[in-house]
């Protein structure tokens, strides 16, 4: 699937580069492109170590735990297998909560070992569990508490009330939240009924 | 007083973690070590994920591949309620964080921050991620472990694609609600 992502993407940028003659930029790309993704990987593996550690502290204390617990009537309609196993639930709580917080730096490495876990629990290893999918789905729409970016760039463009759209964001991130979390849901549904025919 | 509170989120997760380090029962600190050499190879294990991905979009970007799409989706655009100038937006904003942020500061400058297309582009930045950055980062994450990683992944994308435009529809919709008077 990466695989077809990966294709997709690549076609679309030579099939766009032939009427606009954008062959010399498109190959400065590549070279960028390469470059810009062990900066990005350097960048992200210091927040990565800082919050894994973290995250091992406030697992070892029990902090998690209770996060977790606190969480789990809502968490466990949304991630059903996990909840049912009882493992990954402290590295979803973590991730999610991170997501919440808007602590989006935090939250990716978060999510990254809350699926290597429950990898570990998969039964059919080269495919994707219900419980992976709602998790990445969810982080394509992140439920935040506050656009911090967003405000700074609406300040900086001298917009009158940089703050306005804090409610409206709200509304319409929970909303795609909740879509994404039903559908989802009903998608698993639909190909375990595939599967078990 | 919430940018000082979101500015506090952070220092204080962080405070929560250096308290139990000051048990003398237990070495939390060597926990902290523990972790985040753990983390360092997950990182490291990413790259070859994060190369692929960063060389696609990359050249995604420098195509002109946006302003193509942007030209052909124009007229259908404004027919669904969607102000044509957040197009550039829509287009980035599946696959690159940083053009679509570009492509965001750009639109607040060229049609200021308080008209209703701004408007609407800023809902809709504050409630969708990049797509195809998420979900393949979050798939190439369960081969961390040592694991191989998952290779099919079912739904997740279109699922995903489902989220991101009924939040496109959604962000309009709720903005035309709230800024009638910026000339819905």
């Amino acid at each position: 699937m990466l695989g077809v992502c990966f294709f997709i993407l690549i076609s679309v940028s030579v099939a766009a580069a032939i009427p606009t003659g954008n062959f010399g930029a498109l190959s400065n790309a590549i070279v960028d492109g390469a470059a810009q993704a062990v900066t990005l990987t350097l960048s992200l593996a210091g927040m990565m170590a800082l919050w894994c550690g973290v995250m091992r502290v406030l697992q070892e204390a029990g902090v998690i735990r209770l996060l977790a617990r606190v969480l789990s009537p809502v968490l466990r309609l949304v991630f059903p297998d996990a909840w049912r196993s009882g493992r990954a639930c402290e590295e979803i709580t973590a991730s999610v909560s991170a997501n919440i917080l808007g602590i989006g730096n935090a939250a990716t490495p978060l999510a990254l070992s809350a699926m290597a876990k429950l990898q570990e629990e998969n039964p059919t290893p080269d495919t994707a569990t219900d419980d992976m999918i709602t998790l990445s789905v969810l982080a394509t729409a992140p439920p935040a508490l506050l656009p911090t970016t967003l405000i700074a760039l609406r300040r900086a463009a001298g917009a009158a009330r940089p703050y306005e759209i804090v409610l409206p964001v709200w509304i319409t991130s929970a909303a795609c939240a909740l879509f994404g979390i039903v559908l989802c849901r009903l998608f698993a549904r639909a190909g375990r009924g595939r599967r078990r025919d | 007083m919430i940018e000082i509170l979101s500015g506090a989120i952070m220092p204080c997760v962080l405070l929560l973690a250096a308290i139990p380090m000051l048990s003398k029962r237990r070495d939390f600190f060597a926990r902290f070590t523990e972790g985040a050499r753990e983390g360092l190879t997950s990182a490291v294990r990413l790259l070859p994920t994060m190369i692929a991905l960063c060389v696609a979009l990359a050249m995604f970007r420098a195509s002109g591949a946006v302003d193509l799409l942007t030209g052909a989706l124009g007229g259908a655009a404004a027919r669904l309620g969607i102000p044509a100038e957040i197009l550039p937006l829509l287009v980035t904003r599946p696959v690159s964080g940083s053009a679509s942020t570009a492509a965001y500061a750009d639109l607040l400058a060229s049609v200021g921050a308080d008209s209703f297309a701004a408007l609407c582009a800023s809902v809709l930045m504050g409630s969708s991620d990049t797509l195809v950055y998420v979900i393949t980062v979050y798939f190439s994450g369960t081969a961390i472990g040592g694991k191989p990683p998952v290779r099919r992944t079912r739904h997740a994308f279109f699922t995903a694609a489902c989220v991101m435009i009924f939040c496109v529809f959604l962000a309009c919709a709720v903005s035309r609600l709230f800024f009638s008077e910026a000339g819905a």
